[in-house]
């Protein structure tokens, strides 16, 4: 059923039994017919682990999105609450209880917390008079959603710094509680969002990175245009083209989809016009199979080859898509821009183009993510320049954004240059972030993913690997943050021999966010053959430049 | 072991009952037993002995003593008596002692003579007192069954639970009933009482009168009844001296027996082994036992003296003064190999072991016959099992070596068996010992659990053993070595005369850090004891601040609380010492606390700004912390005010605060909006339409759409947006507005700062090609090439990209030479570039 999910070489497969079992028996908890009243940020992830057939399987006959005043009409014994801790959906929940028709069919009301139960919401659920009200009151730790073979997300908006020290409290907290395990990890790599703020600024080139870019994964689906997906035939003169947007699902279940995401844009034209080739000559197969038992065995492969048809249509149809916006002049101009200010030209002045941007009132966040690039790459913007930049945001965009520019200045993203000195050409120099030649077909280094900027966060984790973060120490103490390393002991019965050949695992952990992009680029170092590492990629959230600029803005009415 | 079946009595044809010595008795009794209200608990429980001083003579001028014991004698407790007159005692299932006063209050002592709590049997027990009382067990715990002087019954069959229930009259019960007794139903307590030749059920709801099916004739009252351990079986004893059996439920007989004695016996109790069929009754009177079974003859024991009779899960227990015995039916596997001339395997096996260590051949005849038969396994087990049922450990082992001996020439024998009969056998003789007297049978305790003869042993403070044993069975730490540290560790706290460093050390340096001990709750125990400052100590160790917090909040230690809550890193937590804090704290107290925990601040901002807006401004001024309060004042400004005075007033504030944190930037954008503001109003109140809230950018558009250039002009002069920017809007505006003429007029108006391509774009956007090649002809030379091709004068392009000998251009004007019209520009360009090689 989600068999993308145990490809790995860790089976990721188990954690996503492991939340589905516990959501069953969580709802056979409560007897009789039910009715779910979603926490609607919770839709999404729930997606990724349990459909509505099994939901349904366990009398789940309704479903609701959290709102206030009452409940809407539904024949059931139990309405479960699927929320967040939040106080603020706790007074929604009080209001719904409380309006409940008295006179009605007495009905059981549950409430799961996800990911935990909170004191506080409790404790107003309890002021809210409400507590009472409730059987089961449980929490569904449902922390680390697998995404894909090698993917964890949290799904979650806001994430705990300083999680290190937190980590090494909880293995002496739960030392006796759990049976040693075999360990999965060889390491683990915690990196926290503020070391490397650069990356998610810059446009992520690769397919996936793009798709997100461009039209934003949500829980690993995209709704794209319709337009383009329209079945073609003939004598249908496109007046019943779909007008709702196109749904998919992406994730390495699907095999093109696998081969091509976290290749270069530019690489994946020839990957696709190769498989088109590929598949029709398949096709064509059908004319050679003369016997009986050829035909059977073309038949059977039908099946497969339709659905890599299918495959392909929908990926040509997103990269033409893609490619009309990465063809676009305006597109070019961005990227022209952004890779001067990652290879360090003209950082210190303010730009052109996003001059002209905001005279052109382009996107509020597209002018910010840019302004923030330049920031980030200058180690903060000159005052004077930076108060222009602000001073025309504000006057074009409207003076509430004054509380955006301050949380951005807060978040270490827009913010002047102290000491009037720019640490971003040492780091750039020593880390090589800026490669000039890429080979975007082929590539040899991790740049390819932004096609010359090497993403600051994988090539910490490459250099980790090797030879060692000792060879970086200059950096590490620029970079913003302290580091550390600490070793876990391991019982003897439990240190496994490495068979020769056999890779080390590394969870690495992106505390605040981790792009498609680092993801490809972390890939690609796993299936380099003398890499000798193979990455798990666990995060607290997907995002890019855009979401992420969009969770800092504050807007105000 | 001739003499090993002496002690044997056959029932009838197929059973035999024994009767065994359990301890010899010596505690120092006072009183006869006979003197004394008797308790005693089953699974080889304690024995409470209380003289019962209020049967005679009316309020004693001694005060009685409550003594406990346990099962060997051994003096556990002994307290004096100095409340009320003690109708009945009786052991619940936790072993507590529940004594049954008269006036229906029943106090609760523990195994120590600790008194634990009390609980009243209600009002109308207390008004008409208790005539009697029964406590009873069943699978929901223990129960309190009481007959009450008006002859009616109160009951609760969950002492844990207090649910008290009436149960209904009995007709015509005008004096105490000659005797009654508690069963159990179908998960229902009920009460069968015997009056006169009737016996009426009593359950919640009804009084039913029931007859016992085939009772001898001529009954004209019961003298006493019994009912089995698992509530299955019922036993009455008539004044014709008959004893009926049957079930409880009264519709079948089992058997009926004629003893002839007609005095009412002391006491009857059935005594039946699980999984047998036999079924015998056991009657005392003053100097006489009695056991009976569906057989034509009965067994008789003389009793030398005063005796009790304890029912137990397999048997009875009967102590007296001097001994402590066990009476039972012998189990099927010790019947096969001791019966006189047995031939059953295990019998064989065990006599083959035996020639064999005496180096005889017979070892090998018996051995050889028993295989034979193919019954060596069964011999084997037989022997295992028999070696269950026996008391003394020379037998035990006699029989275990014999199974170990015949396990030798079986392949593949499971050894689990064996090895856990010794195991068992191993814990059940330590706990049997004289010193522990916990006197449990193979079945008893295998019924009960080691998880509960462990907690028994806790119960009884023998804490080494209950760890060795935990250690020899080799049990989970969290089920066994740590939750009996834990429980010492709570008892340890108790300890009064101790200081609080020397227990708090003592616990630490036992328990150390034992995965599954929970510190929280030793303190919790500490706490209770009044002992805070202990209980502080000992969280120290918890190593789960998740389980500190809340004790220390009880204990009115909020501040540590909150450091503590603040090092776990849950914020929830956090808040939930936040707001006890609050309440507990007056508002200045509480932000100087907060000021202390930078953390707990930055949280309890988080938490303001979602629910208390007012608090957080508060905050933010104690503070000092004038670019936050800057900041909330430009919330405020839109969110709270709806009046553009308001609106300005916040605003005003919000400045100062930013001059204030010296962020002179903000401060003068703040005054710029304000100005907007109010310009903004202006202009809606002068021209009408709609200004506010527009940012200034949208407001000089919509000035220029509205035709208003001089106002337009004179917004950005106040506001100094620079001209680049100016331009641009101009530009767009006047396009939107296709006001061509005046665009022109624009452009001319002085050399664009932002050249003349956009003009082009603008032109084309709008569709207007006429009016874009007005301007493509003004672009400057470096983006000329781009305005051509814009304008779609492909040719002219070529032209200009050839002189400029730019080969970018030059491919880029050939990627446009598309049509068959520019077949003859893209030759051009080929040549140009052909001749541009050539030099």
């Amino acid at each position: 059923m989600a068999a993308h999910l145990s490809y790995g070489r860790v089976n990721l497969n188990v954690l996503r039994e492991a939340v589905r079992r516990e959501l069953r028996e969580f709802l056979d908890k409560c007897a009789g017919s039910k009715a779910i009243v979603w926490d609607e940020y919770l839709t999404g992830p729930f997606g990724l682990i349990a459909q509505y057939s099994l939901l349904k399987e366990h009398e789940v006959e309704k479903m609701f999105t959290l709102k206030g005043n009452r409940l809407p009409a539904a024949d059931v014994k139990n309405i479960i609450f699927f929320v967040r801790p939040r106080l603020e959906l706790m007074d929604i929940i009080a209001e719904n209880v409380l309006s409940e028709d008295r006179r009605g069919p007495a009905r059981d009301f549950h409430i799961l917390f996800v990911p935990r139960r909170s004191l506080l919401c409790e404790q107003r659920l309890k002021d809210l008079g409400v507590l009472g009200s409730f059987i089961h009151r449980e929490e569904y730790s449902l922390d680390l959603i697998p995404f894909d073979g090698d993917l964890l997300s949290m799904e979650s908006e806001s994430a705990f710094k300083q999680v290190a020290n937190m980590m090494i409290r909880m293995k002496r907290e739960f030392t006796g509680s759990q049976n040693s395990v075999f360990p999965v990890f060889d390491n683990l790599l915690l990196l926290d969002r503020n070391v490397d703020l650069l990356t998610p600024l810059a446009t992520q080139l690769t397919y996936e990175g793009l798709i997100d870019e461009i039209y934003g994964i949500q829980n690993s689906y995209v709704k794209l245009p319709p337009e383009k997906f329209a079945p073609k035939k003939q004598g249908d003169s496109g007046k019943d083209l779909p007008t709702e947007a196109k749904k998919l699902q992406l994730n390495s279940a699907e095999e093109l989809y696998a081969e091509i995401r976290d290749k270069n844009f530019n690489a994946v034209g020839s990957v696709l016009s190769k498989k088109a080739k590929v598949i029709s000559a398949a096709f064509e197969e059908r004319h050679n199979a003369k016997t009986v038992g050829e035909i059977k065995q073309f038949v059977s492969q039908l099946p497969h080859m339709q659905a890599a048809r299918g495959s392909l249509a929908n990926h040509t149809s997103i990269a033409e898509l893609i490619k009309d916006v990465t063809t676009s002049e305006d597109f070019f101009d961005k990227l022209t821009v952004e890779q001067e200010f990652m290879s360090g030209i003209d950082t210190d002045k303010v730009n052109s183009y996003v001059e002209d941007c905001i005279a052109q009132k382009h996107p509020l966040i597209k002018v910010l993510r840019l302004i923030c690039l330049q920031s980030v790459c200058n180690s903060g913007l000159k005052q004077k320049v930076l108060d222009y930049y602000r001073r025309e945001i504000l006057q074009t965009y409207g003076y509430e954004h004054i509380l955006t520019l301050y949380s951005l200045e807060k978040a270490g993203l827009l913010r002047p240059q102290a000491g009037g000195r720019n640490n971003y050409p040492t780091i750039r120099k020593t880390l090589r972030l800026w490669m000039d030649d890429v080979n975007e077909q082929n590539p040899t280094d991790i740049s390819y993913v932004y096609s010359g900027y090497a993403p600051l966060s994988v090539r910490l984790a490459q250099l980790l690997s090797r030879p060692g973060w000792r060879s970086i120490e200059e950096v590490l103490r620029i970079l913003p943050g302290p580091h550390f390393e600490e070793r876990q002991p391991l019982p003897t019965g439990l240190q496994k021999k490495r068979q020769p050949g056999e890779n080390r695992v590394t969870l690495i952990f992106f505390l605040g966010g981790v792009t498609y992009a680092e993801i490809a680029a972390l890939r690609f170092l796993s299936q380099l053959e003398d890499g000798g590492t193979e990455y798990v990629i666990a995060t607290t959230k997907l995002m890019n430049g855009t979401s992420w600029i969009e969770s800092l803005m504050e807007k105000p009415v | 072991m001739d003499c090993y079946t002496a002690n044997w009595n056959p029932l009838g044809d197929s059973a035999f009952y024994r009767k065994y010595e359990l301890y010899s008795m010596d505690w120092d009794l006072k009183e006869e037993l006979r003197d004394c209200l008797v308790a005693a608990a089953p699974y080889g429980g304690p024995i409470a002995l209380l003289r019962n001083p209020w049967q005679k003579e009316k309020a004693a001028s001694v005060r009685p003593v409550l003594e406990i014991y346990s099962a060997s004698g051994m003096p556990l407790a002994s307290l004096l008596w100095k409340s009320g007159p003690v109708v009945s005692l009786g052991w619940s299932a936790e072993e507590e002692l529940l004594c049954v006063q008269e006036d229906g209050a029943v106090l609760v002592y523990g195994l120590h003579g600790d008194f634990r709590r009390h609980f009243s049997m209600g009002n109308e027990v207390l008004q008409n007192r208790v005539l009697d009382a029964r406590i009873f067990h069943t699978e929901f715990g223990s129960g309190v069954a009481i007959l009450t002087g008006a002859h009616r019954f109160t009951l609760s069959a969950n002492v844990g639970d207090l649910k008290l229930r009436r149960m209904p009259e009995v007709p015509g019960l005008q004096s105490a009933p000659s005797c009654w007794t508690t069963l159990c139903q179908e998960r229902a307590a009920q009460i069968l009482v015997a009056v006169g030749p009737d016996l009426y059920l009593l359950d919640h709801a009804a009084c039913s009168a029931v007859t016992p099916p085939g009772l001898a004739p001529g009954v004209s009252s019961f003298l006493q009844m019994a009912v089995s351990f698992t509530y299955r079986h019922l036993a009455l004893f008539t004044d014709t001296g008959h004893i009926w059996m049957g079930t409880a439920s009264l519709k079948e007989k089992l058997c009926e027996f004629n003893c002839n004695i007609r005095a009412p016996p002391k006491q009857m109790v059935w005594c039946s082994r699980p999984r047998s069929k036999e079924r015998a009754i056991v009657v005392a009177w003053e100097r006489r036992l009695m056991v009976v079974g569906d057989a034509p003859e009965s067994i008789q024991f003389v009793l030398d003296e005063d005796s009790y009779l304890v029912p137990e899960l397999d048997g009875v227990r009967i102590f007296s003064r001097s001994s402590h015995e066990f009476l039972h039916e012998v189990p099927v596997a010790s019947e096969e190999i001791f019966k006189i001339a047995s031939m059953a395997p295990g019998a064989l096996l065990l006599e083959a072991q035996k020639e064999y260590e005496k180096e005889s051949q017979k070892a090998d005849e018996y051995l050889r016959e028993i295989q034979e038969l193919g019954q060596l396994t069964q011999a084997v087990q037989q022997c295992i099992e028999a070696a269950g049922h026996e008391h003394w450990p020379d037998m035990q082992k006699s029989l275990l070596r014999a199974a170990s001996f015949g396990k030798c020439f079986l392949d593949r024998f499971p050894p689990d068996s064996f090895v856990r009969m010794c195991q068992d056998l191993r814990v059940l003789n330590a706990v049997r010992d004289y010193h522990i007297g916990i006197p449990l049978t193979y079945s008893q305790y295998k019924q009960m659990t080691i998880q509960v003869l462990l907690d028994r042993l806790v119960l009884r403070r023998l804490y080494p053993l209950a760890i060795q044993i935990c250690e020899y069975l080799r049990l989970p730490e969290v089920q066994g070595v740590s939750r009996i540290l834990a429980h010492w560790a709570c008892y340890k706290v108790q300890q009064k005369d101790v200081s609080d460093e020397d227990v708090a050390r003592a616990i630490n340096q036992k328990l150390g850090d034992t995965p599954g001990v929970s510190y929280s709750d030793i303190a919790a125990r500490a706490y209770g004891c009044g002992r805070t400052e202990l209980a502080i100590k000992l969280l120290e160790y918890e190593p789960r601040s998740g389980e500190q917090v809340p004790l220390l909040l009880k204990m009115k230690r909020s501040k540590l609380a909150l450091s503590k809550a603040i090092e776990s890193g849950d914020t929830d937590l956090v808040f939930t010492v936040l707001l006890h804090l609050k309440n507990e704290l007056n508002r200045g107290d509480f932000f100087m606390t907060l000021r202390n925990q930078p953390m707990a601040l930055s949280l309890y901002r988080q938490f303001c700004k979602h629910q208390e807006l007012e608090t957080l401004k508060d905050l933010y001024n104690q503070d000092d912390n004038h670019q936050e309060l800057g900041s909330f004042h430009i919330r405020a400004s839109y969110a709270a005010e709806e009046r553009i005075e308001g609106r300005v007033a916040a605003l005003q504030m919000a400045a100062d605060a930013f001059y204030k944190a010296k962020n002179e930037f903000a401060a003068k954008a703040t005054e710029d909006q304000m100005r907007l503001l109010r310009l903004q109003r202006r202009l809606e109140d002068e021209l009408g339409g709609q200004f506010l809230d527009l940012s200034l950018h949208d407001t000089v558009t919509t000035l220029i759409l509205g035709g208003h250039n001089k106002r337009a002009e004179q917004l950005a002069r106040d506001f100094r947006i620079p001209d680049k920017r100016l331009w641009w809007l101009k530009l767009t505006a006047l396009a939107d507005l296709e006001d061509w003429e005046e665009l022109e007029k624009f452009s001319k108006s002085k050399k664009s700062p932002i050249g003349y391509l956009p003009f082009v774009e603008i032109c084309m956007k709008q569709h207007n090609k006429y009016e874009a090649k007005k301007y493509a002809s003004r672009v400057g030379p470096e983006q000329k090439v781009k305005a051509l091709l814009l304008v779609g004068d492909v040719a002219q392009a070529a032209d200009v990209a050839i002189e400029r000998r730019n080969e970018a251009e030059l491919s880029l004007v050939l990627s446009h030479c598309t049509g068959a019209a520019d077949g003859a520009t893209a030759d051009k360009i080929q040549r140009a570039r052909a001749q541009a090689q050539k030099k």
